[in-house]
C-alpha cells in the first residue's frame, strides 16, 4: 500500500504504540489523585506539557489538553458566545459550523484564521488584530510541517492534534495565552486548572509526548521542507505534464503551501471514482468530491479556492509523510494517467 | 504498511461493475450510430449520465451510456445497459431506480439517492426517440 493520505491522518509511530502501551501498564492511575501512581502519571502528562510548550515557544500553563482539534475549536467559539466572530473561507467545519453557533455582534471580536490549510495546504495570512480582539489559529496541519512559534505568530489561542504527527487519535490542545478569556467547554472538574475537566487521557497525551519527541529529535520540519518538498513537487510537475486536462489547485511556490499537500482538478474525471480506481491499486489518497463524503455540496475549501464546482468534484489531494519515497511518486505516474484517462473516456464531458 | 486488499462500502457486484464497466461508450459520441440520447444530471452537481439507444421494431437492441460521476454512478449505468438490452421501449419505461439497486445487490443508502440516475436519462432518450418517431 501506498499512503498518500497523511493530512487526514497519519499511521501511529511505533515509538508512540510503545509508549502508550507501557503507559497502559505503569500509569493507569488516575492523574488527579495524590496518591503515588497518580502522581506518577501527572509526572507523565507534566512531561508532554513542557515538550509541547518548548516546542511551540509558550508557558507550560497555557496548554490545555482536550479530546482533539474539533475540541479545541469548539471551546475557543464557545469562548466568545454573542461576540463578533471572522473566519476565514479555508476553515474547518469545527470552525465554521461552531461559528455560525456562537456568532453575536458584541465586544470583543475573535479571528479565526488557520495557518495553513488541510484540504489545499496553502499559507494563509493571518489577520492584525486590534485593541478589544483576539486571534485563534488551528495549526492542526502545520505542527511538525514547519516550526510554531506561537508568539512570533502573535497568537492568543491555537489548535493543535496528536493524530497528524504519528500520535493517537483523541488528544488536542489549545494554547490559552495568559491574561486572554477563556470559558471552559467542559465543565465538572478541576482538571487543567479548572479549563477542561475529565479524567486525563494519560496514555494518550503520553504518546503525544513520544510523537513530539520523535519530531523534535528528527527534526520533522526540516525534512518536509527539502525531502518531502521534493516529492510533492516532482509529483506536481509529473501530473501537470503528463496528464491532460490537470490543473493544481494548491499554489506550490515556495512558502504558499505546505511542503506536504498537493491538490489536483482531473478535468471531466470525477474525484471519487479517482480515489477508488487509485485504492485498486494501492495507492490511498482524498477528495474534495461531494460525493465521498455522503454529502450533497463539494468541498467549501475548494469552491472558495476555485469558485468552481466541477473543478471542485474533480479534485484529488495527495499528502506526504516522511516515509514517503520518490518510488511513491513513480508508482502513482504509472496508473494515475491511465486511470484518468479512461474516467475522461467514458465522462459526459468532453 | 500492511497489505489489506480492499474493503470499500460497495457490493463486489457494485465494485465489478465500476472497475470494469459494460456497454459504455468510449470517446466521441459519433463513435456510435444511435436513435436517441437521454440526458440526466449536471456535473456541477457531481454527477451527469447520457444513455444513447439504438432501437428496431419497438426493442432497445443496443445501449450505451457515458458518466461523469462516482464510483456508483458508473456502477449504475453500467447494470442499467445490461438491464434494459433486449427490453421493449414499453417494458423500458418500466425499469426503476429500485430494480438497478437490486440488480447490483444494493447500494449504501446515501449514495442511492444522488447517484442512480440512469433509468431517468433512458426515459429521456425513449421520449424523445417518440417525438422523433412520431413526426416521421
Amino acid at each position: 500500500m501506498i499512503y498518500l493520505d497523511y493530512a487526514a491522518t497519519a499511521p501511529v509511530l511505533p515509538e508512540v504504540a510503545r509508549a502508550m502501551n507501557e503507559a497502559y501498564g505503569r500509569y493507569f492511575a488516575n492523574a488527579s489523585a495524590l496518591h503515588t501512581p497518580g502522581h506518577l502519571a501527572m509526572n507523565e502528562i507534566e512531561r508532554t506539557r513542557g515538550l509541547l510548550a518548548e516546542l511551540i515557544n509558550c508557558e507550560p500553563e497555557e496548554i490545555i489538553f482536550t479530546s482533539g482539534a474539533s475540541e479545541s475549536n469548539n471551546a475557543v467559539m464557545h469562548t466568545f458566545e454573542g461576540c463578533e466572530i471572522e473566519t476565514s473561507p479555508y476553515e474547518h467545519h469545527s470552525i465554521i459550523e461552531v461559528a455560525e453557533i456562537y456568532r453575536g455582534n458584541k465586544r470583543p471580536k475573535l479571528y479565526s484564521y488557520m495557518l495553513a490549510n488541510n484540504e489545499l495546504g496553502e499559507i494563509l495570512e493571518l489577520p492584525c488584530v486590534g485593541e478589544d480582539e483576539y486571534l485563534h489559529s488551528d495549526l492542526t496541519q502545520v505542527l511538525g510541517k514547519m516550526p510554531i512559534d506561537v508568539k512570533a505568530l502573535g497568537l492568543d489561542y491555537a489548535t493543535l492534534s496528536a493524530h497528524k504527527i504519528g500520535g493517537p487519535v483523541g488528544v488536542g490542545v489549545l494554547y490559552v495565552r495568559k491574561g486572554v478569556p477563556f470559558r471552559p467547554l467542559i465543565v465538572g472538574g478541576n482538571q487543567e486548572k479548572r479549563r477542561r475537566g475529565g479524567t486525563y487521557n494519560t496514555a494518550g497525551i503520553i504518546g503525544f509526548g513520544a510523537a513530539l519527541k520523535y519530531m523534535k529529535d528528527k527534526k520533522t520540519w526540516e525534512i518536509y521542507d527539502t525531502y518531502v518538498r521534493n516529492l510533492r513537487d516532482v509529483l506536481a510537475r509529473r501530473i501537470l505534464a503528463e496528464i491532460p486536462g490537470s490543473s493544481l489547485n494548491t499554489d506550490i511556490v515556495l512558502g504558499k503551501s505546505l511542503p506536504n499537500i498537493l491538490n489536483v482538478s482531473f478535468r471531466a474525471a470525477e474525484g471519487e471514482s479517482i480515489q477508488l480506481y487509485l485504492d485498486a491499486e494501492g495507492i490511498i489518497v482524498s477528495t474534495g468530491s461531494a460525493c465521498a463524503s455522503g454529502d450533497a455540496k463539494p468541498s467549501h475549501v475548494l469552491m472558495a479556492k476555485t469558485g468552481d464546482a466541477e473543478v471542485a468534484h474533480s479534485s484529488i489531494r495527495f499528502s506526504f509523510g516522511i516515509d514517503n519515497t520518490i518510488e511513491d511518486v513513480e508508482r502513482v505516474m504509472e496508473v494515475l494517467p491511465g486511470i484518468v484517462k479512461r474516467l475522461q473516456e467514458i465522462s459526459t464531458i468532453s | 504498511m500492511v497489505q489489506e486488499g480492499q474493503d470499500w462500502i460497495y457490493s463486489e457486484t457494485v465494485k465489478d461493475h465500476f472497475l470494469n464497466p459494460r456497454n459504455f461508450l468510449m470517446g466521441d459520441e459519433a463513435n456510435f450510430e444511435y436513435d436517441a440520447m437521454g440526458l440526466v444530471g449536471n456535473p456541477i452537481c457531481g454527477d451527469q449520465m447520457k444513455v444513447y439507444i439504438k432501437v428496431r421494431d419497438g426493442k432497445i437492441v443496443d445501449v450505451k451510456w457515458k458518466t461523469y460521476g462516482c464510483a456508483s454512478a458508473i456502477a449504475s449505468t453500467s447494470a442499467l445497459s445490461e438491464i434494459a438490452k433486449g427490453k421493449t421501449l414499453d417494458e423500458a419505461l418500466e425499469i426503476k431506480a429500485e430494480d438497478i439497486d437490486d440488480y447490483l445487490g444494493k447500494l449504501p443508502k446515501h449514495k442511492f439517492h444522488c447517484s442512480v440516475l440512469g433509468h431517468d436519462a433512458l426515459k429521456d432518450a425513449i421520449e424523445k426517440y417518440r417525438e422523433k418517431d412520431g413526426e416521421k
